[in-house]
């Protein structure tokens, strides 16, 4: 199979970018292991702000609705439940429908692999009733199951509070949330003071100690800084953050930098979201852990140099196009991560050290 | 359990299907996760480690930790919350290593 442009992850980076590659004319294939487009927007039902100015704020699933309404007519084929496995000798991606592997060879391809939860590790936290918070909220608003009747949460990040207002909302009984710093992590402090005042207890500088249960969680003990307390719970949602998913970068051979901001270890990429292979661009949180808004810009911004690499859009149209997304990101993204984001493209543009990269 | 009408999506469970874990029917709907459905129905132990024997259930439901694998189908290590109910589908939870050297009886 050809294409002009493969998309690998049709999460919202990977969308915003094959909105901006097929709708100037080229043939864009969109490689997704899940059984349908939009990633994680599917199971977000809060509203997200701030989105890209052509966006007004909805809430997630509606942005991926909004999405891939914009692809339908556009030359962009979804190969859903189909992953990419490895790449051939020709740079060819060999793609897996879980039966037969068949070789796919683009001219560009986009990575929007997106991020994974991180665990946080307590004694028992493999026991079955405990998961990351991003899979609570899939079981509510996504497979409409109830994910507990009585739960805590560990960590205290946006998303956690996000989700625990969720779980509050299908019924779930949330009874604590325990963060091991001295303030919560959540920078909308509107979240955590409705928690609060719906009553649920902030549990600083504490940490799980035990969970106990027979063949799932029913008890646990949190060990607060002058007592330990025991709670019986039959789920616990634990909140480690987010790193981007790298997999396929480290088959595709491209370099890597550590930045701690935009979580952890992250392929190098230049101001055009070129990695240091010519063909090959990035996008989404794969590129540095960022808010929905940022997490599109960074899609348009990536479609619109592939776009340009393939003379579908003159490159004096493409860096004006550029320059303003990257204005917009400055002005959507968390001060601390988009300065990241900008240490980031130094290190890989001038680099300090020359044997800097691993790969 | 279950959520009949959510807050903000409303009725969404429309399609009734029967799934069966260790051989006994349960109720699903068509757009659930096998591990979701069975979470539905009470049953959160999907399977046991493979060294400490610990239980293991759903994790991320990302398809990244395989702590969800099951036997869905006759097929071993498939993991659970990748994997959408289909009427009738059969299921066992993962209690050790598949036998990868198994005759498979097709074609």
């Amino acid at each position: 199979m050809k294409t002009d442009v493969l998309i690998i992850g049709g999460g919202p980076a990977g969308l915003s970018a094959a909105i901006e590659t097929a709708s100037r004319g080229l043939d864009v294939t969109i490689v997704d292991e899940a059984s349908q487009l939009g990633g994680q927007l599917n199971q977000q039902t809060q509203t997200l702000r701030p989105l890209p100015s052509v966006y007004e704020p909805m809430r997630g699933f509606e942005l991926a609705y909004k999405l891939i309404e914009q692809i339908k007519g556009l030359s962009v084929k979804p190969l859903l439940n189909h992953r990419v496995v490895g790449f051939y000798a020709d740079g060819s991606a060999g793609i897996t429908d879980e039966e037969n592997v068949f070789p796919v060879k683009a001219k560009k391809i986009i990575v929007a692999s997106g991020a994974a939860e991180k665990a946080v590790a307590f004694p028992k936290w493999t026991m079955p009733g405990i998961m990351t918070i991003g899979a609570a909220q899939t079981l509510i608003n996504r497979d409409f199951v109830m994910a507990g009747r009585e739960a805590v949460i560990v960590g205290s990040s946006d998303f956690a509070m996000e989700t625990a207002m969720q779980l509050m909302a299908v019924g779930t009984r949330v009874k604590a949330i325990i963060e091991k710093q001295s303030e919560v992590s959540a920078i909308d402090q509107e979240k955590v003071s409705e928690l609060s005042r719906n009553g649920i207890p902030f549990y600083f500088n504490s940490f799980i100690k035990e969970v106990r249960g027979n063949g799932q969680v029913e008890q646990i003990d949190i060990e607060l800084p002058d007592e330990v307390i025991t709670l019986n719970v039959d789920l616990v949602c634990m909140d480690g953050g987010r790193m981007p998913i790298l997999d396929v970068f480290y088959q595709l051979g491209c370099s890597f930098g550590f930045q701690e901001e935009l979580g952890g270890w992250v392929p190098q990429y230049s101001n055009t979201f070129q990695t240091d292979r010519e063909d090959v661009f990035i996008a989404g949180n794969a590129a540095g852990i960022s808010t929905q808004g940022p997490l599109l810009l960074t899609g348009m911004i990536a479609g619109i140099s592939v776009s340009e690499e393939l003379q579908a859009i003159r490159s004096a149209e493409a860096n004006e196009m550029r320059e303003t997304l990257w204005k917009e990101l400055g002005l959507l993204e968390y001060k601390e991560v988009y300065s990241g984001r900008v240490k980031h493209l130094e290190n890989f543009t001038s680099p300090i050290l020359k044997d800097q990269f691993i790969s | 359990m279950h959520i009949e009408k959510h807050p903000v999506l409303g009725r969404q469970l429309l399609k009734p299907v029967t799934i069966y874990f260790n051989d006994q029917p349960y109720q699903a709907y068509s757009q659930q996760s096998v591990a979701a459905a069975l979470m539905a129905n009470g049953i959160k132990k999907l399977g046991v480690s493979r060294k400490l024997v610990q239980s293991r259930g759903l994790f991320c439901s990302r398809g990244r930790c395989c702590s969800c694998y099951m036997t869905i189908d006759g097929e071993d290590h498939v993991r659970s919350c990748m994997t959408v109910v289909k009427d009738g589908m059969r299921i066992y939870p993962n209690m050790e290593d598949p036998e990868v050297r198994r005759e498979i009886d097709e074609d």
